[in-house]
């Protein structure tokens, strides 16, 4: 499935990550990890992130993410400055899901449990992340597993759990971290129609990074990178 | 799925680590309930062995031992013809060895007393005057005793009859071998000494006229330290030794008890970093992390307080059936003290909790994506 490029005109207003000279050190600069990256990413954009490990992919991933900070440069979401939010927190929460190549299920929680984890974080009564996370998991065909422990799911079941918990808050953006890269090819390919069929239908902006050539060539735009540098950032031919 | 469900399931993740470190509070809690609530019962048995006395003023000098030292009786007069004082009784009272028994509390009275007017004799009868050889029993030092009427108990090297068999209305009372006061002073080589004189106040005065009566007291006699009934053995070095060596090994077992807590939680974090990294990861505040972690301390406090109140109930009661104390321990179990406890607990679990709910502060989401 290609999305279409976003036109010229929704360019500006449609922007959901504007990023400008980004720098990421590490070791008081003996680690330069990004070295100065630029680009922007639309709504309902599908970016597929590569380069060899290393690179600075999982860096750049946790900008967006607000996981961790840039050095320096500007990085905004939606016009306002991710490292000035005043609650990373609840952007995480709201605006963010995030996929893990290694799941990342807690393992004293069931599927259902695990999926209502990020609910805590809003005004979402009990009741209603219940029955959130049932409409969730059946979404991702996990209906009969509500009440399995990750123990007792295969490894294709709890990524659909950990896909199911990043869409708990309707988020506006998915970022996922090689999340087939721990799947057999089977599995990793249902995955992946799942993300991308999920986050068209719910019109997310989709960044995801792979070493896997064939799945970024799923991606409406690629961007290659290579020691901290974006190497290269093609739009693919729709079809 | 709630938030009291997430710490219920941080505790369950490791059952045997959380089981030894409820076991841990819990002893330390229970030495709490035992020592302190036997050392409050003792100084409640003392009181209300006072109150069945009908005593409302109690003169002695306690100085370090837990029996008072001896003064003359010749204190008593003086007392006697202090305005407001409408009774005195004097009294010698010993915490000894008779027979079997390692300690036994012998109350000697003066003959004719109001002391003895509280005895209601449950078999027997009473000593015919002041010099026969012949003690009464409280009920209780009876049964530890194992006498009844017509044996003998040996008090220092003099051979006593048992005439009669007691009920004084109160722990200390009953578990008391009760003879006569000259016999005594004569038996344990203590003439015209006494270490204790009951007043009765004139009736009707205020608890604020009994304490200025003390006062008045103190000033005319300064061998001894006269206090309103029930004051004067919390007030006494031996028992405030006894209080602070109470709380003092309560202290050193609530501090084991912290660490052990302390030291789980720590261990819970150092193993669950990636957990919480996650947990910031999918958008939990820090805060709520926090709470997490001391809420999980928390709970381990408050579960091994409720152990500890458990077991420090059921250790007392055991103690109480011993022997060697059978008969002299009331201990303050009250629901005061069991809160208390608990409380205790929860407050240790939440101290111990503030290290470790610090360091889970400190981990960044970002970590979550590594492994």
């Amino acid at each position: 499935m290609m999305r279409s490029t976003p036109t010229s005109d929704s360019f500006s207003k449609d922007c959901i990550f504007e990023v400008k000279g980004l720098k990421k050190e590490y070791d008081d600069g003996k680690v330069q990890a990004l070295r100065g990256v630029d680009f922007r990413i639309h709504q309902g954009e599908f970016v597929a992130i590569t380069g060899p490990s290393g690179c600075g992919k999982t860096t750049l991933l946790q900008m967006l993410g607000a996981l961790d900070f840039p050095s320096s440069g500007n990085l905004l979401y939606r016009g306002n400055s991710l490292p000035g939010l005043p609650d990373p927190a609840a952007y995480r929460a709201r605006e963010i899901g995030i996929i893990f190549q290694a799941f990342h299920l807690l393992p004293t929680f069931t599927a259902k449990e695990n999926v209502q984890l990020p609910m805590f974080e809003t005004d979402r009564p009990r009741p209603d992340r219940q029955s959130r996370a049932i409409e969730l998991l059946k979404l991702v065909g996990l209906e009969h597993r509500l009440d399995h422990f990750p123990a007792k799911l295969s490894g294709g079941e709890r990524q659909r759990v950990a896909i199911a918990r990043s869409l708990a808050n309707g988020p506006s953006v998915l970022l996922a971290d090689e999340p087939t890269g721990n799947l057999d090819s089977e599995n990793a390919h249902h995955i992946l129609d799942l993300i991308i069929r999920l986050s068209t239908e719910q019109n997310m902006t989709l960044v995801l990074i792979t070493h896997d050539p064939s799945i970024a060539r799923r991606a409406s735009r690629t961007i290659e990178m290579m020691d901290g540098h974006i190497v290269s950032d093609q739009q693919a031919a729709p079809i | 799925m709630t938030f009291f469900t997430i710490i219920v399931r941080g505790l369950w993740r490791r059952p045997v680590r959380t089981g030894l470190t409820l076991v841990g509070i819990s002893i330390g809690i229970a030495a709490v309930v035992a020592l302190v609530g036997i050392s409050r019962g003792f100084e409640q048995s003392w009181a209300m062995g006072m109150k069945a006395r009908g005593t409302d003023i109690v003169v002695s000098n306690m100085g370090s031992a837990l029996a008072p030292k001896p003064f003359s009786s010749s204190v008593r007069d003086h007392i006697a013809s202090i305005p407001g004082v409408a009774a005195t009784c004097a009294i010698f009272v010993d915490l000894t060895s008779i027979e079997d028994s390692s300690m036994m509390v012998v109350s000697a009275r003066e003959w004719g007393g109001f002391s003895w007017k509280n005895l209601k004799l449950l078999s027997g009868r009473m000593p015919n005057d002041s010099m026969e050889s012949a003690v009464v029993l409280g009920q209780n030092a009876a049964e530890v005793l194992k006498k009844k009427i017509g044996d003998t108990v040996q008090i220092e090297a003099k051979e006593l009859s048992v005439v009669g068999i007691v009920d004084g209305g109160a722990l200390v009372e009953n578990g008391s071998v009760i003879l006569s006061l000259p016999l005594y002073q004569e038996i344990s080589g203590n003439e015209g000494k006494i270490n204790i004189i009951d007043i009765r106040a004139t009736p009707g005065m205020t608890a604020e006229e009994v304490k200025s009566l003390c006062a008045k007291i103190n000033t005319l006699i300064p061998e001894a330290r006269a206090m309103p009934a029930g004051d004067n053995v919390g007030n006494s070095q031996a028992y405030r030794f006894i209080s602070a060596m109470s709380w003092g090994t309560s202290l050193l077992a609530v501090i084991v008890g912290v660490l052990g807590v302390m030291n789980t939680m720590l261990m819970t974090v150092f193993e669950r970093k990636q957990e919480i990294c996650i947990l910031l990861a999918i958008g939990w505040k820090r805060s709520r992390i926090i709470r997490m972690v001391l809420l999980e301390s928390a709970m381990l406090g408050f579960l091994g307080g409720i152990g500890g109140v458990i077991i420090g109930t059921v250790g007392v009661k055991i103690l109480e059936t011993l022997p060697a104390i059978h008969g002299l321990l009331e201990p303050d179990l009250s629901a005061r003290l069991m809160v208390i406890s608990v409380a205790i607990a929860v407050i240790v679990g939440v101290l111990s909790g503030l290290y470790p709910a610090w360091r889970s502060s400190r981990l960044t989401p970002s970590l979550a994506m590594q492994g």
